[in-house]
Parts: C-alpha cells; structure tokens; sequence
C-alpha cells in the first residue's frame, strides 16, 4: 500500500501518546521502587535514585514470599486440572453435532464470563463446611469449576482448526475416542493447550474478589497480599512499587516470552481460532 | 443417542459435573437471595422478596447501579472507538516493526491484574503528591490538575480510565484479527481508488465488515466492565462517601462486613441477570460459528 503523508503523521502522533500513556506508569514504578523514603518525599518522581536501593526488593520480597507460594501453587494447579477438564470437554463439543452437545454448548457458554459473586456465597459455604479452606483446596477447587468453562471454549476453538482426515485415518485403524484423542489430535493441538494454560493461569493469579473472600492466613495469594499492602504502608510508596513488580514478574514474563501464544488465547477468547 | 453419549463419556463426565456445580451454586444463590440469612449463620428459613424490596428502596442500590451504567456505557464505547481508530492506522501505515512495538506496549497490561495496576494508578493520581499533578505543576501547566479520584464528581470516570488503560491493548489485537479475516488490504485499496475518503472507508465499509468480531468484543468488554471490583476497592473502596461504589462491590461489603447475606445474594442475582442480558447475544453468535 501507498504511504499516505497524513496517515504517518497521524501514526507518529498516536506513537507518542501512547508510549507517554503506556511507559509513564511503568517507569514511575520502576524508578520509585529503587527509591530511598526520602528521595520520595523530594517529588522528583522522573529522575531515578542516585544510588538505588535494591534492598527495597529484599524487603518487599520477604513481605510477599509465601504469598506468591501460595498464588504459583494455586495457579499451577488450577491450570494443570481446568487445561485437561476443558481439553476432553472441548474436544466433545468440537466434534459431536448432536443437539445434546448443542445444549451443553448454551449451558457453557452462559457461564463462560460468569461474574463471580453469583456463587461467591455457595462457594464459601462448600469451602468452609468442607474443611477445603483450611488448606490450598478450597481455593483449587473454587478456580477449576469457574474455568473449566473457558478453558472448554478455548481448547474446543482449537480443535475447530484441526483437520479432519487425522482422526478419520485413525478411526480406519481401529482407534477409538480416546486413543484418537490422546494420540492424534493431542499431539497437533499442543500450542492450543500452551495458549490455555496461560490463560488460565493469568486469570488465575491476577484474580482478587474470590481470593480475597476464601483466603485464610496460611493460603493468601499475591493480590490479597499487594491489596494489604498497599491498605497498611500508605506511604511506603517505594516498597508497594518493589511488591508490585515482583507479583506481576511471573505473568508478564509469560507474556514477553510467549507473547505469541498469549494473543493467540486473547484471540480464542474472542473465538478467532 | 445414549450409545453415542457412551462412546464420549470420560470427556463428558467432568465437563457436565463442573457445568452443574455452577448452575447449582447459581440456584443456591437465588434461594439465598428469598430466605431471611442475615447473621454469621446460615438461615434458609423462607422470607420471599423480602430483601429484594429492601434493596430497591436504598438509594445506595441507586447510586451504584447508575455507575454500572456509567462503566459500561464509558468502560466501553470509547474503548471500541479509540481501538477502531488505532486498529485501522496500523494497518494504513504499513510499518511492521513500529506497529510491533505499539502491539507490545499497549498489550503488557493484559497480563497484569487490576490490583497491580490499581496501586500504580493511585499513586499517578494522588491529589498532593502524586505523580500526574506534580509532573503538571513542574511543567506549569498547573491548571489542568485534578483531584482525581479523591474529586466524588468525576472519581468513577477517572476509574473508568484505568479501566480503558488496561483493555485498549486486548481491543486493538480483536480488532486487528478481524480486520485481517476480511480481507482488508485489498477493499481499501479499491476503495481508494474509487476516491472514497479513509474514513468513509473505515466506517462505511470496514465496520459493517466486522460486525461479527466487533460483538464479541464488545460483549467482552462490557462483561469485564460490570464485573469490575478490584479497581474501586483498590483504589478508592468505593468512596468518597458511595460515590464509586458499584454492584459488585456493594455485594461484597453486604455479604462478608454486614453479614447481610440474603442482601448480598439479592444483588449477586442482579449482577448476574445483567451479565446474562450481556452474554446471550455472545452465545447465540458464538454457536452460530461453532456449529456452522
């Protein structure tokens, strides 16, 4: 395509409002997490520390280390079981055209962005009367049911993309459902698995309402704990800033490292297999 | 039919126990929601519509309906537009490593939570300190400060614009998918030729294109912009006074502070009908496409 004048223009425009928009904050983070208290009191909020404090990392490490425990053990589990449910799920609803699975699909696809307070209070009770809140199941089992859903849709989009002819060979051999599944379409379907898996397991970690009403002293995860943070050092703006980084690291690695596969599970979402 | 289902049952089985778990804690809620549970205690004892009378005589249910309002009307539309705008530049400029770049730049809040961004915002928007006022005072351009958040007039807007911040990444990449599904290079092209103006092109011809891609993304965001709760207890815990208080966050402190939990399981129902008003268009035309 021809390079318009006012369309650059307006592009280098748009480049700068956004990278002021967009790197502002995260700088701001970034240089005030090294800060000292009293560095902080100077406003200079632009102009990095002269001699950064790492130490403020240490701090805000040791503030939030079992905390981020909890979140990977939480995350990595919820992902590992609601990646798997969703997968077998997914593969049914991708290949059965029956009006059963036409039904399943509805029932599906109406709690796929289900807001969580519509069985908030359910799920509290289940985990109290249990005993599941006591320990890091209350909150496994809460995030697997609310993400099998999604995680159906998700893997299902992908198995929408696969071709046909694998399984139908397959089913020549003689293999049945779950030999077909597990072998042949498993396999090929392996990115679509990572792009649900770290769509989960963003979710999953960055959740608040939920962990905030289930977690108990020995099970509270990140964002409860950056949340208290926050609430208790209103002026300690250096070590919230530090904590912050340290949350957000596991995620945003996914996504700089991943990137590819975390847009392609943005874009399943909106199904765009 | 049953001999079909057989053959599927180790995929169904855990998919149809997780889907009516939820359906049943949904149940659940509602029968919370007609019994007279207030107190630590459950009580399932009977109480009818009860709660629900009392919830819409509060002028607090009031307030914080409008702002569900306010974040689904300005969470959204604006988040679409700007999306469209900086969707279609992208693709007009034709500048791959640049239009990396901004993918990249707008995208990174995707993968962080609300609180994380929450707590950055609160402190760009501080009112005596904070980062957004100061940079205005040192470059004096003093008169555009702002109370920000702390302002009960404007607060939930300012909330709504950390919102756009975070979701305006994820819109851009939607978009851009449709956009490529539909071949657009190629009606542009022509289109131009024909001298029509770019913007015609995008609104005229683009956009009735993407109708499909542009309801799912819409859907998505207006579901993220009613759920919203962790940006308003992040930063403002729905103050000042109730200012920007919202459904969800009132469904919090009537439930787990008041202990009002047949109020609290009230309110979730709404949240959930509007959710429902939400995500049935989404459904029919996610099924539509699934069972094509």
């Amino acid at each position: 395509m021809t390079k318009n004048k006012g369309v650059q223009i307006a592009f280098f425009v748009v480049l700068v409002i956004l990278s002021v928009a967009y790197l502002l904050p995260i700088y701001v983070m970034l240089v005030t997490s090294l800060k000292t208290p009293y560095e902080i009191t100077q406003r200079m909020y632009l102009l990095p520390s002269l001699n950064p404090r790492f130490g403020n990392y240490v701090e805000a490490f040791q503030k939030i280390y079992p905390s981020l425990m909890n979140s990977l053990i939480i995350s990595g589990t919820v992902t590992g079981l609601a990646t798997f449910v969703g997968g077998l799920g997914g593969y049914y609803l991708s290949r059965s055209r029956s009006r059963f699975s036409k039904v399943l699909f509805v029932l599906v696809g109406i709690t796929l962005y289900l807001p969580y307070q519509a069985v908030l209070i359910p799920l509290v009770q289940i985990a109290a009367k249990t005993g599941m809140a006591l320990t890091h199941f209350g909150m496994i089992f809460s995030y697997s049911v609310l993400n099998v859903p999604l995680a159906s849709v998700l893997m299902g989009t992908f198995f929408l993309s696969v071709p046909r002819e694998l399984e139908e060979a397959a089913q020549a051999d003689g293999a049945n459902k779950l030999q077909i599944f597990f072998r042949v379409v498993s396999p090929v379907s392996l990115p679509g698995y990572a792009s649900t898996a770290i769509m989960i397991f963003t979710q999953v970690w960055n959740e608040f309402l939920l962990a905030l009403t289930l977690s108990t002293p020995k099970t509270t995860t990140v964002q409860v704990k950056l949340a208290e943070i926050k609430g208790s050092f209103v002026a300690l703006y250096n070590i919230q800033m530090a904590a912050a980084l340290i949350g957000v690291i596991i995620p945003l690695l996914l996504f700089l490292f991943l990137g590819r596969y975390f847009i392609r599970g943005i874009l399943a979402g909106a199904l765009k297999g | 039919m049953l001999m079909a289902l057989k053959d599927w049952s180790i995929f169904l089985i855990p998919l149809l126990i997780t889907v009516g778990l939820l359906y049943g804690m949904l149940f659940w809620t509602f029968y919370v929601s007609v019994s007279n549970w207030y107190g630590t205690a459950p009580n399932y004892q009977f109480a009818g519509f009860k709660w629900y009378k009392l919830m819409f005589s509060m002028d607090r249910f009031w307030t914080d309906f409008e702002n569900n309002l306010k974040w689904l009307l300005i969470g959204v539309l604006p988040t679409l537009f700007v999306a469209l705008l900086i969707a279609y530049l992208l693709e007009l400029s034709n500048r791959k490593k640049l239009e990396f770049y901004i993918r990249t730049l707008i995208l990174y809040p995707s993968a962080m939570s609300f609180i994380v961004t929450g707590t950055i915002w609160s402190w760009m928007y501080q009112p005596d300190r904070g980062v957004i006022n100061t940079i205005l005072d040192g470059i004096g351009l003093d008169v555009f400060k702002s109370r920000f958040t702390t302002d009960p007039k404007t607060a939930t807007y300012w909330l709504i614009v950390i919102f756009i911040w975070q979701f305006l990444g994820l819109a851009v990449i939607i978009l851009q998918s449709s956009f490529r599904s539909s071949e657009l290079q190629e009606i542009i092209e022509s289109a131009l030729v024909d001298g029509a103006s770019r913007m015609r092109i995008l609104f005229q011809i683009i956009v009735p294109n993407i109708r499909g891609g542009m309801l799912i993304l819409a859907s998505l965001l207006l579901i993220s912009a009613l759920k919203v709760f962790d940006i308003v207890y992040i930063v403002t815990f729905g103050g000042p006074g109730y200012s920007t208080d919202v459904l969800a966050f009132f469904m919090f402190i009537a439930t787990f502070q008041q202990h009002l939990v047949a109020l609290g399981a009230g309110l979730s129902i709404i949240i959930f009908l509007m959710a429902f008003v939400i995500v049935v268009p989404y459904t029919i035309y996610a099924f539509r496409r699934w069972f094509a």
